[in-house]
């Protein structure tokens, strides 16, 4: 019988890495600014342009980068603990998140000496934010389905086409965008390219798209005759779908996929205080556990991919069953604290956030690749399609 | 054992369970057929004493050899209480005894032990009924007593396997010596043995699954092909991969604390982990396959059955939950980031 083997090898961070904890840990206690519970929950949807400057002048955006970039050339691990103390502490990380985790490595790997040169230093001074854009109204997880065109003209592109759920593009500096710049609506996967296009572009409009919650993050990018010069093509004509779905690739397994919510993990502990009954206990054990043991899966795929491992499948998973459990802990949080809150006063203000935290639970198991298509990645890597 | 040495080992042992624990061995413990043979050839491969020193006549493994192939034993249901005699035997030796032949298992619960004699009764002990010893850790003493000087009470679990409740009248001990290991510690080693167990059991679960899935056919085609199967054995692949993950990193820290540590939080982590989805790994498993995986004929429930048995062993998720939310709660908020990525107990 031949049998999918899933394998977790446990894995310590680094001493180096350990010891970086501890200095982003004190740097954070110092600098956190005061921030309203909403945005300390939306952690690394909240834009702090200043926040992330000052991460920027410890050097610790774009950390693994070469060091003629900027970044610092330290380990993919030292990242890994970085991203896990702004979650960990729900600092405001929305400013340059997208940039230091997806945009600067794309550029890095793909992008033209000058585009690097022009970009990632800015990016790793916490100065350069970064949108992306990738989906559009007819094209959500079906991505290879895109339609704005980028029609070669003397010099560059004329761009012509919508993007949607473009979180940041109102405040962000660039948007990389998948455009199709060759052959036709139906060729699929070939003809299409990304583009580096600064949002200042004439010819570009950006229009708010308000969630359910009321929070302005996304937006609709619309391409009107926008002309972007052929210095902003990034890698080659074409290979479009080869770089976009490496991006998608990076990081499916990261703490952000399972500590997106944890504020809600705390309110939780003060409001339940310090001795509750043994049944809230007992809850917030196993909420914990639950929390540690997607910590372990997604170490364990970090240590495997700086052993240089491609697990694809075990990265899914990550994703897969974290996005669930920060969709089950509000809920249960909610419940447990209805029974057992200690004041009238607690509760009211941790029902708030809790409520708000469920109004935002449906987003976690959409962005960044649906919970069905990850299933559909684990099937394929079961043998089963 | 290095690194090698563990491979070729687990190998061996992962043949040898393939061709000797069937699907016959396994519903004969269910029926009260105690396999000799199986057991007297485990012995003779020297799996009980693989964490016994090699001066004691064991293999000298350490606890990390121990758990790995406990974890492979789970992945075959071996009826037998390999597991419970290992862990027990690298107990006796820490404690300056000499590990017996025969299967032994751990009596924890409620005792008292003066003058050389042991008080008291433990409930669920696994293979109590099939045990030739049982030992213990009370306080700082670690105590064996023969089957003869203790009485059984029969209580198979559900999963047909023969545990039971275990009275000691002041019974005379075999052995007595002072522990290498607490009491607390004792029981959080029986549970990693578990977990890793589950995990074993849990793999096994998904393998047997997908293989299903692969073979059966309905309407023209096998149901691998259809969206809704694939979907859900993807989920169970999470909730084992959770299972697996939360368990070996527990091995890895038990492993690294040795028999003194104490209070080692990965351990009722992972215990409370792997109780937790047992359910859900029976549930998916259970659904994807039918009928066909609810009948006593298939092998699925040698493995569902002892998950959800396994759950409450050595304390469940609302057992280790307890523990772990109690000392969260009790360092508040601020210190539980800081207490769940150090993988401690927050203080």
């Amino acid at each position: 019988m031949s049998i999918p083997k899933l394998e977790f090898p446990p894995f310590h961070l680094p001493p180096e890495a350990e010891a970086l904890r501890v200095e982003v840990r004190a740097f954070l206690k110092e600098t956190l600014p005061k921030l309203k519970s909403e945005d300390r929950f939306a952690s690394w949807n909240t834009f702090s342009p200043e926040f992330s400057k000052a991460l920027g002048a410890k050097g610790w955006l774009g950390i693994t980068w070469p060091k003629k970039y900027g970044g610092s050339e330290r380990s993919f691990l030292d990242r890994y603990v970085i991203t896990e103390e702004l979650l960990g502490n729900s600092a405001p990380a929305g400013a340059h998140w997208v940039a230091d985790r997806q945009s600067g490595p794309l550029l890095l790997r793909f992008g033209s000496e000058e585009q690097r040169q022009a970009i990632l230093p800015r990016i790793t001074r916490g100065e350069c934010y970064f949108s992306i854009g990738m989906s559009e109204p007819d094209s959500g997880s079906d991505l290879a389905s895109v339609r704005t065109r980028a029609e070669p003209v003397p010099g560059g592109f004329r761009v012509n086409g919508t993007k949607v759920w473009t979180s940041g593009a109102h405040r962000n500096h660039y948007c990389i965008a998948l455009v199709r710049t060759s052959g036709q609506h139906g060729d699929r996967h070939k003809g299409l390219s990304q583009l580096l296009v600064d949002l200042k572009t004439p010819n570009i409009t950006i229009r708010p798209i308000i969630n359910l919650a009321g929070r302005h993050d996304w937006n609709e990018v619309t391409f009107s005759d926008a002309f972007i010069p052929e210095s902003c093509l990034i890698g080659n004509e074409g290979d479009g779908w080869l770089q976009v779905t490496s991006e998608l690739a990076f990081e499916r397994s990261g703490p952000e996929r399972f500590m997106q919510n944890f504020y809600i993990l705390r309110e939780l502990v003060r409001v339940l205080g310090r001795q509750p009954a043994k049944r809230a206990s007992a809850i917030l054990g196993r909420l914990i556990a639950r929390l540690w043991s997607l910590r372990q899966m997604s170490v364990a795929v970090a240590g495997m991919m700086q052993n240089g491992k491609s697990p694809a499948i075990e990265a899914a998973l990550v994703k897969d069953l974290g996005t669930i459990y920060q969709q089950d802990l509000p809920e249960i949080a909610r419940a447990l604290v209805e029974s057992e809150a200690t004041t009238e006063d607690d509760m009211a203000d941790f029902l708030d956030v809790a409520q708000y935290a469920t109004m935002m639970a449906p987003s976690y198991t959409i962005q960044g690749g649906t919970t069905q298509v990850l299933r559909g990645i684990v099937a394929r890597g079961l043998g089963l399609r | 054992m290095d690194h090698d040495s563990r491979a070729m080992l687990l190998e061996t042992a992962d043949r040898f369970f393939t061709d000797r624990v069937g699907k016959d061995v396994v519903n004969g413990v269910e029926k009260g057929q105690w396999p000799a043979d199986l057991w007297k050839e485990i012995e003779e491969m020297g799996l009980p004493l693989i964490a016994v020193p090699e001066e004691k006549g064991g293999a000298g493994g350490t606890l990390a050899d121990m758990l790995a192939l406990l974890r492979l034993s789970g992945s075959h249901a071996v009826p037998v209480p390999l597991a419970e005699t290992a862990l027990a035997n690298l107990l006796v030796a820490a404690a300056g005894g000499s590990p017996k032949p025969g299967p032994a298992t751990l009596a924890l619960g409620d005792l008292k032990f003066s003058g050389g004699r042991l008080a008291g009764k433990a409930d669920r002990v696994p293979f109590a009924s099939v045990a030739d010893r049982f030992v213990t850790v009370v306080g700082t003493t670690l105590a064996v007593v023969a089957k003869a000087n203790a009485r059984v009470e029969a209580k198979p679990t559900h999963a047909g396997e023969p545990y039971g409740t275990v009275s000691f009248d002041n019974a005379a001990t075999d052995f007595s010596g002072a522990s290498a290991v607490s009491a607390e510690r004792t029981l959080e080693l029986a549970a990693v043995m578990r977990a890793m167990q589950m995990a074993g059991a849990a793999d096994k679960v998904l393998a047997t699954a997908v293989e299903y899935s692969k073979q059966r056919v309905q309407f023209g085609r096998p149901i691998s092909t259809f969206q809704a199967i694939q979907h859900m054995l993807a989920e169970l692949a999470s909730c084992v991969a959770a299972t697996i993950a939360a368990a070996e990193a527990a091995a890895r820290d038990a492993d690294e604390g040795g028999l003194k540590d104490g209070g080692t939080f990965s351990i009722a982590a992972a215990k409370s982990q792997a109780s937790e989805f047992a359910q859900r790994i029976a549930a998916l498993s259970h659904q994807s396959m039918g009928a066909m995986g609810f009948t006593h004929e298939h092998i699925l429930h040698h493995y569902t059955r002892r998950l959800w048995v396994w759950r409450r062993d050595f304390g469940s998720e609302t057992f280790w939950g307890e523990k772990i939310g109690a000392a969260y709660a009790k360092a508040g908020p601020q210190a539980l980031w800081e207490g769940l990525s150090g993988s401690k107990y927050a203080a």
